[in-house]
């Protein structure tokens, strides 16, 4: 699989998605003209990835936010419902939901994330 | 005639409207002017939270206007969706206020009108609730974002939103929705 790289603009994330570290972000803001077409890309390659992996295989997921908007929050739902499901069948997946202090908003919207899913895990860093 | 755009522009900051757009809207507008804000408001220094919640409603209210106004040019002409509305974000009396306007047929009134009575009457838990619940939904077929919309305007505002149907003719409103931080 080839590395997934889409470079940022004013109204998207950078998003690296990568298959030989297993470690993957993205990054800045999210509010598209259209979220679903945006990531559309970022699911198909999800789903490859997802299939391949190894289920000892450590993954870590860096979400690290500035502000998205509400049809983002819905595509990022449908990205975690991917994870949780493939945690349930018993691969490793860590989100790290990382967020500036003083953004209570995007702390807010990843702990209710956090309260939705059993089997993935959601890990908070606070930038200083 | 306008007779006088000096009085015209005193009018508007009188009203604390600092920013006010009425015409075609595109996503460039959107992040154009939605940096603008973002930055003025961090010169004069106001908190990353409540910067955020404006800049938030307005992206949902500005987005909502190129999505549904009624007044539109078709999209496989062009490359970005152009829309007619109206746009006004203002501060008075320390709140931040913002107002959302186009054109509505009456289907789409009668489609909107239940959905905004619901939340207009919710409190925060309420609406965390729902915005949780509408986001595990399948979108609606009129919908062509996540119908999230008007719920995250009224979990971002200190207030209630409101809203408003103005009739223009037998087939049409003019929407308005009003959001204060």
């Amino acid at each position: 699989m080839e590395v997934c790289n889409i470079k940022p603009t004013q109204s998207t994330p950078e998003i690296v998605l990568d298959p030989t570290t297993h470690t993957h972000k993205i990054k800045g803001e999210s509010y598209p003209e259209n979220s679903m077409e945006f990531y559309k890309g970022v699911f198909d390659w999800l789903d490859e990835y997802i299939e391949g992996l190894e289920a000892s295989q450590e993954v870590v997921f860096n979400i690290e936010l500035i502000y998205f908007n509400s049809s983002s929050s819905k595509v990022l739902m449908d990205i975690f419902d991917i994870f949780d499901d493939a945690c349930e069948s018993g691969k490793n997946i860590l989100v790290n939901w990382i967020y500036e202090e003083d953004n209570e908003a995007i702390l807010e919207y990843g702990e209710e994330f956090a309260e939705d899913y059993e089997s993935l895990n959601f890990h908070f860093v606070v930038l200083d | 005639m306008i007779k006088s755009y000096y009085t015209f522009q005193q009018n508007l900051e009188r009203e604390g409207i600092m920013f006010s757009f009425v015409g075609p809207v595109s996503h460039n507008v959107v992040e154009g002017v939605g940096t603008v804000l973002r930055n003025k408001m961090q010169i004069e220094a106001v908190s990353t939270n409540v910067s955020l919640k404006v800049f938030s409603i307005f992206i949902e209210q500005i987005q909502n206007v190129i999505r549904y106004s009624a007044d539109r040019i078709p999209e496989d002409d062009l490359d970005s969706e152009i829309s007619f509305g109206m746009l006004i974000v203002g501060e008075k009396d320390d709140q931040y206020f913002l107002v959302g306007g186009n054109r509505v047929s009456q289907e789409q009134k009668d489609r909107l009108e239940g959905s905004l009575y619901k939340i207009s009457k919710m409190d925060k838990d309420q609406l965390k609730q729902y915005y949780k619940e509408q986001r595990k939904a399948d979108p609606s077929e009129y919908s062509k974002g996540a119908g999230l919309g008007f719920i995250e305007m009224a979990r971002k505002a200190s207030e209630p939103i409101k809203y408003n149907f103005e009739r223009i003719d037998e087939e049409n409103y003019y929407f308005t929705i009003e959001s204060i931080v």
